[in-house]
């Protein structure tokens, strides 16, 4: 009886202790943040904050490009979603729902770059960049994030075409439709779920990139946040680490954003995205 | 009757069926276009280019043939480079493994706050790398780290570590760091699987008497094998080629000790400036992946 009572008890307590573990750094980040510099240095580390303070949010807002970094992150995941979102959903909708030579090859080659290291192009588009003339822009950053979020989001909103019934296109065509009639008002309705979820994958992959921007920008202005901050870091004689983590808590605003509302999205896709063994 | 007999003999496609193939090829054809752009054409070039041998500040060079790729196989820099890549790939993939089941496995039951308890879990999956290696380096800090203190207070060490700027405790940081980031790719995965297990093959193994032991594994892994597979060729595949998360946390260092094959590509290019070499070594690298890629690509065309 008392082991049928103790049982579920245990489990909670040590799953918990393990989620908790595992979230440990995240409130540390957030702990640091408002810890003021004088409290960060304690030797041993208060483990909760006795003063808390917002001076190192208003100072990365005041005294750093922070803003700018972060501007130039909205931009290019944006428009790098947004690029890579219209050409997968007509691509994706090509790739299951018509026949044509190449089809096959075609997907078997978008799962191959899907696979593909990012450190075997990024010496070829540098030297497209230099030579476009467009190195050091956010347009040479879209381009660039396009060679991971293309093939990710084909990848993704194919399954998800996959998984809507042929019968609903065809009796759009027997009614008369024509196929981007049905495309339009038969497809498209019933896929949003999947291009919703495929859009916040590549715009978070893309807020998240940092070899491209790496490689491919170095001048702060157009710099995003991933390089942004790591400059912060680099640049900075004695680290900041209060400045650091309120920064690194800005940059997850996108993501907690999402984590609260749009997380069945984000679990949807990975059933979709080449894990369905 | 009078339609079959006037109807002449199919070859090929009908009118409609071409005119459809024709418009499936024009809205693949933008994709086509900006695939062959950035992926296609770079993925050659870089092949091109490692014959070559290009001083990256200037871009200019000559061609070397099969110099670089010589120096490759000899040298000594790329095949520890690849050890080093295998140590990390290995160690972390277990890790993920081994946590992201268990994970799974306990997540599934029916604990308190089950969905916060999930989302928690998931978190590190989807933060910025960039964000991940900043708060590790800040635990990981020798003198005001959390990590360090916390393990002093739990008396599991007397003195501070040193976390990434010694060997071997700079791999073993690396290595539980990618394990924290990607960890939850495993657990999403399973847990998805975990939910379409029919509860009757549990029953059946009950009424055998089977324990909870046994039950995990005559029925859970049987039914795991699978995704199983797939998980660990794709996560071996990302593994392989991280580099933000390596790169961020200790350049490659100390030394060379956590260098991996992307890191050397980097290095190579960027930081010696001997653009062609890097490319040879970017190629050689393809094709140790290569092996794994077809692997994952002919088991996915399989199911579908």
């Amino acid at each position: 009886m008392t082991s049928k009572m103790l049982r579920p008890i245990i489990l909670n307590v040590v799953t918990w202790t393990l989620v908790l573990m595992i979230s440990f750094p995240l409130f540390w980040m957030i702990v640091t943040s408002l810890k003021p510099q004088t409290e960060l240095f304690r030797i041993p580390p208060t483990w909760l904050p006795e003063t808390v303070t917002f001076e190192h949010y208003w100072r990365l807002l005041t005294e750093t490009p922070f803003l700018r970094f972060f501007r130039n992150s909205v931009v290019l995941a944006t428009s790098t979603t947004v690029f890579v979102v219209a050409l997968g959903t007509l691509g994706a909708y090509s790739l299951v729902r018509f026949r044509f030579r190449g089809r096959e090859t075609m997907a078997m080659l978008v799962l191959f770059t899907y696979l593909l290291p990012s450190v075997v192009l990024i010496i070829p588009l540098y030297l497209m960049m230099v030579w476009l003339g467009i190195s050091n822009t956010l347009f040479s950053l879209i381009l660039a994030h396009t060679t991971f979020a293309l093939p990710y989001a084909l990848w993704l909103l194919r399954s998800f075409m996959e998984g809507i019934p042929d019968d609903l296109e065809n009796a759009a065509l027997v009614d008369g439709a024509s196929r981007l009639g049905a495309f339009k008002d038969v497809i498209l309705p019933q896929l949003l779920p999947g291009i919703i979820s495929t859009a916040l994958f590549t715009f978070i992959l893309s807020w998240n990139e940092y070899l491209y921007a790496l490689v491919l920008v170095n001048s702060e202005s157009v710099a995003p946040l991933t390089t942004g901050v790591m400059t912060m870091l680099i640049s900075a004689f004695n680290i900041e680490w209060s400045l650091l983590m309120a920064a690194s808590v800005m940059m997850s605003v996108p993501l907690i954003i999402v984590f609260a509302f749009l997380q069945s999205y984000l679990t949807s896709g990975f059933g979709a995205g080449g894990v369905k063994g | 009757m009078t339609t079959i007999a006037t109807d002449p003999p199919r070859n090929g496609p009908s009118p409609l069926e071409r005119s459809y193939a024709r418009l499936g090829v024009l809205l693949i054809a933008p994709t086509i276009v900006v695939f062959s752009a950035v992926i296609v054409y770079p993925l050659l070039a870089a092949i091109y280019l490692s014959v070559f041998s290009i001083y990256t500040p200037t871009l200019e060079g000559e061609f070397v043939g099969a110099d670089n790729y010589v120096k490759m196989l000899t040298g000594g820099v790329f095949w520890s480079s690849l050890w080093t890549t295998l140590i990390w790939t290995v160690g972390t993939l277990s890790l993920q493994i081994i946590f992201g089941v268990g994970l799974a496995l306990l997540l599934h039951q029916n604990i308190w706050f089950r969905s916060l308890a999930r989302s928690l879990v998931l978190f590190p999956y989807f933060l910025s790398t960039v964000v991940a290696v900043l708060v590790w380096r800040w635990l990981f800090n020798d003198l005001y780290g959390a990590l360090n203190h916390g393990m002093m207070q739990a008396g599991i060490i007397d003195m501070p570590l040193d976390w990434l700027g010694s060997m071997p405790n700079a791999m073993i940081g690396v290595i539980l760091v990618g394990a924290w980031k990607y960890f939850p790719f495993v657990v999403i995965a399973v847990l998805a699987r975990l939910q379409t297990i029919p509860e009757n093959l549990y029953e059946a193994a009950r009424i055998d008497g089977a324990g909870p032991v046994a039950r995990f594994i005559d029925v859970t892994l049987p039914q795991l094998k699978s995704v199983l597979t797939v998980i660990i060729l794709l996560r071996a595949i990302w593994d392989f080629k991280e580099f933000d998360l390596i790169f961020l946390l200790t350049g490659g260092g100390p030394v060379t000790s956590t260098q991996t094959l992307s890191l050397l590509v980097y290095q190579e290019a960027f930081g010696l400036n001997r653009m062609g070499q890097a490319a040879a070594y970017s190629v050689g690298m393809m094709l140790v992946m290569l092996v794994f890629m077809i692997l994952y690509i002919r088991r996915t065309g399989k199911e579908s």
